[in-house]
């Protein structure tokens, strides 16, 4: 900075000669100039944005919100206008696609997982300006320095996450760590920025192993299914299990009530029959026996013997080969 | 000469002289006032200020810089090849010894590799892989090695350079190419492991749920079986009962009704039964009348 110039000069030097009248010409065009160079200080801070004013290079003014201001004009004051609501946007590791360049696929940047395995992330930072003047004059590249933040921090943590975690139950737990972790940094460097959302959008990976991934899922499925066929047998098993016990207890109860009902039954048969002995037992008697003999004594073989003979029976025994040769109550009575 | 021309000629010569004694230094920078090339005094306030007219600035920005070169290979103790993407953050911080040293930024960058990344070849190969990469977290030391060199080696930029360095990281951690083909395959053989053993494990819990599904299944019928057979005990207990009660009354006739019921069970057609002619039955048929007494 080295010539300081009024906007008055350039309009003064060439005049040599003046005709007093060309003067005052002179002179009036000169206060318009200067009225014109004051006026130009007037400046407006649009709703979504802030201002800082500098004088002389030094900060008079770090935070001027919306509406109309005046700042000394050129070269004294120097206003910056920052659009400090507005979110910025970052992509580490790798560039969002671009058609422009034919470049479909998003590119990923290799990171190194804590169980040693590599994995191609793609991470979407954004933020907004906190504070317009460390923002500004802090850093030579603000923006540059909060993705270097992000991506050290991102580094780091996933070198000592498994690569299961971070490809399934991890995911949000990094992401807030790392905004953390990259907020705390970026506060060190003063850089005025504040981070709002890490958003992970994509990990994937290396495409060399990707189908031994796949295939894990594919084991995982399996499991699933063989389990929940396990499962099903289960569910078949038990209610039919249930079923055929309630059958044997109603069985069992079929059973005893049976056995009770007939046992009364009989006993209030023999009741009656027997009342009806007793008043005369001796008849009862003989006909309930020859009762039973004229059922009985038909369907047999009979051999009638003499109480005085002497006869060798033990050939009949053999011959007609009857097995029980049991004989009736009277007849045992020799 | 006018009225007017002396002012012009005040004037311009007013301006001559701020411009040779004023000048602005802004919030990003310093200002190394030198008088015939020996610098006299640093100026970090920004602002307008003033000096001799034969004194000269420097101005120089004292902005945070981020160097940020191509990775580099490091050996760690147990003989791994990293390949790791260092950043560092860095200002002007003594401009005098700056401009005496160092001059410009490129050359400030070599020197600030120079001290740095020989501290990170020594510290890197000082640790084990585990100390960078661990699902342990108690055995990364990356933030300490990180921490303690950014401490070193700003001392010595400072001292050496004027440089400050506010912080080194890393940015990208990595294996050299030759060295993927190995972890892809090894990647490759884990990933099967565990598709092993998850289709193992998904085995072990359906074998479980089955054993289990059956010892259920065998637990309810033993218990039905159980309970069945005292349903049935009992009933028998109550059927004998009834009929001890009921026989009890006349033992005589039952023992003669239910010898006689066995009689038609026992005997068939194949028996031949031998019957005394003096038998009760018989009696009377042999020997008449009388016998009926």
């Amino acid at each position: 900075m080295s010539i300081l110039i009024s906007p008055s000069v350039p309009d003064i030097t060439p005049a040599d000669p003046p005709l007093p009248s060309k003067g005052r010409r002179y002179r009036r065009i000169l206060w318009y100039v200067f009225a014109a160079w004051l006026i130009s200080g007037i400046y407006i801070v649009q709703t979504d944005q802030q201002a800082l004013v500098t004088q002389w290079g030094r900060v008079v003014e770090p935070r001027v919100f919306p509406g109309i201001h005046y700042a000394l004009p050129w070269p004294i004051d120097t206003v910056y206008k920052l659009k400090v609501r507005e979110l910025r946007r970052r992509v580490i590791g790798g560039d969002i696609p671009d058609t422009v360049l034919g470049r479909t696929q998003a590119a990923t940047s290799e990171f190194f997982s804590g169980d040693q395995n590599l994995l191609n992330i793609r991470v979407v930072v954004q933020y907004s300006v906190s504070n317009p003047r460390d923002f500004l004059f802090q850093a030579q590249d603000a923006d540059r320095i909060v993705a270097l933040a992000v991506e050290s921090e991102l580094v780091r943590r996933v070198a000592h996450t498994t690569v299961d975690d971070i490809l399934t139950t991890q995911k949000l737990a990094i992401q807030g760590d790392v905004l953390r972790a990259a907020q705390t940094i970026i506060d060190g460097y003063r850089t005025g920025a504040l981070l709002s959302s890490i958003n992970i959008e994509s990990v994937s990976p290396p495409p060399e192993t990707a189908e031994a991934f796949r295939s894990v899922a594919g084991a995982r499925s399996d499991a699933f299914r063989i389990v929940n066929e396990a499962d099903g047998y289960a569910n078949d098993l038990l209610p039919r299990a249930r079923g055929e016990a309630d059958q044997l207890i109603d069985q069992a109860h079929s059973y005893s009530d049976g056995k009770i009902n007939r046992a009364a039954g009989d006993a209030s048969r023999f009741a009656a029959v027997a009342a009806e002995y007793n008043k005369v037992p001796q008849v009862t008697s003989t006909r309930v026996y020859l009762e039973a003999m004229e059922a009985i004594l038909p369907k047999l073989k009979k051999l009638i013997v003499d109480v005085n003979s002497n006869l060798d029976l033990s050939m009949i025994g053999r011959q007609e080969n009857s097995a029980p040769a049991a004989t009736p109550d009277g007849a045992s009575q020799r | 000469m006018t009225s007017t021309k002396k002012f012009l000629v005040a004037a311009l010569f007013g301006v001559l002289l701020a411009s040779l004694s004023l000048y602005t230094v802004s919030e990003t920078q310093f200002a190394l006032i030198t008088q015939f090339g020996r610098p006299v005094r640093t100026v970090t306030q920004a602002g307008l200020h003033g000096k001799w007219f034969f004194q000269t600035t420097q101005l120089f920005d004292k902005r945070l810089r981020i160097y940020n070169p191509a990775p580099s290979e490091f050996l760690t103790r147990d003989k791994k090849n990293l390949v790791i993407e260092n950043y560092v953050a860095w200002r002007i911080e003594d401009p005098n010894r700056f401009v005496q040293t160092v001059g410009d930024v490129p050359s400030a960058e070599m020197r600030l590799h120079d001290i740095i990344w020989s501290g990170l070849s020594a510290s890197f190969g000082n640790e084990d892989l585990d100390a960078l990469v661990s699902t342990d977290r108690d055995k990364l030391q990356s933030t300490s090695i990180l921490d303690s060199i950014t401490a070193t080696s700003d001392r010595a930029a400072l001292e050496q350079y004027g440089l400050s360095i506010v912080d080194v990281r890393i940015k990208r951690l990595n294996l050299p190419e030759q060295n993927k083909q190995n972890v892809f395959a090894r990647m490759r053989a884990e990933r099967g492991r565990i598709a092993m053993q998850y289709r193992a494990e998904g085995e072990e819990q359906a074998l479980a749920i089955r054993a289990n599904a059956d010892r259920q299944k065998e637990g309810i019928l033993s218990t039905a079986y159980k309970e069945a057979e005292t349903i049935r005990g009992k009933g028998d207990a109550e059927a004998t009962r009834i009929y001890g009660e009921a026989y009890s009354k006349n033992p005589q006739f039952y023992k003669l009704t239910r010898t006689l019921e066995s009689y038609k069970k026992i005997l068939d057609d194949k028996t031949t039964i031998i019957l005394s002619s003096d038998s009760d039955l018989l009696k009377i048929l042999t020997k008449g009348q009388a016998a009926a007494k």
